[in-house]
């Protein structure tokens, strides 16, 4: 049995109790409350979360790495990672509403699906149950349904929420249907022991464990962003309100990885098939097509959107090599935990920007570094960051990503084309990132300082001196990671 | 009896299949998340099917888990429908083009 002072749990149970009480207090009070008491009651609620998390990691009442438990939840430093990053992303979402959600309807609702859609998102980190984990997927989406179809008069909104909730639907359903087909050849839905079913499994239901295997990352897939199946993320990011977008960048999309990282990784490592190659030709797609698509852009929200699929890309060159080199994982998941902060600050940049001046097309943000100096900052940080220019946290995720590709050529001989792609790749994005900046501060004359929302100014300071401090300092976060890390070349050793 | 069980496969695979091709051919919304929907009863009934031939029963509580969820899923899906056949009098998906590149 999970102890009730897990973290999960508590983080359950705080998340939860909120999330449910804030419509509630809402109607009883006449729906007379502002967006900011039902902002900073969300706030209290997502920092006394990742404090415990933090709590939890300070006592050492986490186990390392990833652990396979009999319960539907384990308490370890894998779920611990992601949960930090989707609090401080759920927290990045909520401070950035704050002047965002001024003047406009259902507030408590709004915030309250956030809190719900965290919970879910947390969870998924944890699970080790299919059933949990697909139980804890739909909490995370269907909030993220409502949530970008927010703005009911504005035809933008709902257009991206409807083409979001299908794809989404249909992500979903493949996904059931790859747990269904698990569960019937290994006779589980515990993923330890699904894992260890697929090593023991007859010849000729190999076959029904690769389709599994397939379903799997498709379904995943479609969340992270992974290129045959990201027809719908540039539409629903552009759509939804700037700071949801945050959330699904920064936040859904790691929930991706962290049940691929749980599921796919540990199963197809443990089917003994040559599907990193696979993943490794997914991830040159992604990421050459996130990034060219992106220089096309003329929306600064579509443009993040395809940069962030191309960060997908990055992020699963540490999976695709996870069996040839001890630091494919650490890498991902160290460059997961800075993606949510960069793609977090950025978003939440032009959530900042269409609160104050209604335009996110990159013409009309001539002379922004001008008008609102530190918002304009943050943004650019964030974009260098993105590019993984010195000495920012991007660059330090990015050089252990593309390291242990090119430690991977010992073993396989595409190891280093995946590095070689990579920074390719991050050329081409400093491109149009370096494109932004200069319309920001070089071109455009006459602008005046207008007033900046004070809680965008908030989360830009909070991120600047995260993605400093950690690109000069980066020796705590790669210590973290590498505790999180799971074990994966212990189970690929037949 | 696995003779049995094969039967099973064989109509949720089906299912899965006239699914998919819903969901790409047809252009009426609802008919899409109809088309969803045949996929999540594919899986449920995989599910009900495995747990029946198996030692272990946890497929069965996992088809109720699942079924209340898409019944979750479908409320939110008809009601964003809702809110966009009142906006632009149509649920098609060829007029539903402002969002592209």
């Amino acid at each position: 049995m999970i102890e009730l002072t897990s973290t999960p749990i508590i983080i359950l149970a705080i998340l939860g109790g909120v999330g449910v009480a804030l419509p509630v207090i809402s109607i009883a009070m006449k729906e007379r409350g502002t967006v900011a008491s039902y902002g900073i009651v969300t706030l209290i609620a997502l920092f006394a979360s990742i404090g415990y998390v933090l709590y939890q990691l300070a006592l050492d009442h986490v186990a390392p790495a990833a652990i396979f438990s009999q319960d539907v939840l384990a308490d370890d430093a894998f779920g611990s990672l992601f949960a930090i990053a989707m609090l401080i992303v759920a927290i990045f979402t909520t401070v950035g509403s704050f002047s965002y959600m001024k003047n406009k309807a259902n507030p408590s609702v709004y915030f309250s699906l956030i809190l719900l859609s965290t919970i879910g998102m947390v969870l998924v980190a944890y699970a080790t149950d299919l059933v949990m984990l697909f139980v804890a997927w739909e909490l995370m989406s269907i909030p993220t349904y409502i949530l970008v179809g927010f703005l009911k008069k504005d035809p933008i909104s709902n257009e991206a929420a409807i083409k979001y909730f299908l794809f989404g639907a249909l992500a979903s359903a493949i996904i059931i249907y790859g747990i269904s087909l698990a569960y019937g050849i290994t006779g589980s839905t515990n993923i330890g022991e699904v894992i260890q079913g697929f090593m023991v499994l007859d010849a000729n239901l190999i076959p029904i464990g690769l389709l599994a295997v397939g379903m799997f990352i498709a379904g995943f897939g479609f969340k992270m962003g992974l290129v045959p199946f990201h027809m719908w993320l540039p539409d629903a990011y552009e759509g939804a309100p700037p700071t949801i977008a945050a959330l699904l960048a920064a936040g859904t999309k790691k929930a991706g990885f962290a049940a691929a990282l749980r599921v796919i990784v540990m199963g197809a490592v443990a089917l003994s098939l040559d599907w990193t190659l696979a993943l490794g030709i997914i991830a040159v797609m992604t990421m050459t097509v996130g990034n060219i698509a992106a220089i096309m852009q003329k929306n600064l929200a579509r443009m993040l959107a395809y940069s962030s699929i191309g960060h997908a890309g990055y992020i699963l060159i540490g999976l695709s090599i996870a069996p040839f080199s001890t630091i494919g994982i650490q890498g991902s998941l160290f460059h997961i935990l800075n993606h949510a902060v960069m793609k977090g600050a950025a978003f939440i940049a032009v959530a900042g920007i269409v609160t104050a001046l209604a335009v996110t097309h990159i013409e009309k943000i001539k002379g922004l570094g001008r008008r609102m100096p530190i918002t304009a900052l943050g943004l650019v940080i964030s974009l260098l960051a993105l590019a993984g220019v010195p000495p920012l946290n991007g660059f330090w995720s990015k050089l252990m990503l593309f390291a242990s590709a090119i430690d991977a050529g010992t073993v396989v001989w595409w190891g280093p084309w995946l590095a070689v792609a990579g920074v390719l790749n991050s050329a081409l994005s400093l491109a149009y990132y370096g494109w932004i900046i200069r319309k920001m501060y070089f071109e455009g004359e006459t602008e005046k300082r207008i007033k900046e929302p004070r809680a965008i100014i908030a989360v830009m300071i909070f991120s600047i001196i995260f993605m400093v401090t950690i690109g000069v300092y980066p020796e705590p976060i790669i210590q973290f990671t590498e505790f999180a890390t799971p074990a994966i070349n212990v189970a690929f050793t037949p | 009896m696995s003779n049995e069980l094969i039967d099973f496969v064989i109509v949720s695979v089906a299912l899965l299949a006239i699914g998919i091709y819903g969901l790409s051919v047809k252009r009426n919304f609802i008919r899409m998340l109809f088309a969803v929907e045949i996929v999540i009863n594919a899986a449920n009934l995989n599910l009900v099917a495995f747990a029946r031939f198996l030692p272990h029963s946890g497929g069965q509580t996992f088809a109720l888990f699942s079924i209340a969820i898409a019944a979750a899923e479908v409320a939110v899906g008809l009601a964003l429908i809702i809110v966009a056949y009142r906006m632009y009098k149509n649920i098609d998906v060829a007029d539903f083009r402002s969002l592209k590149g």
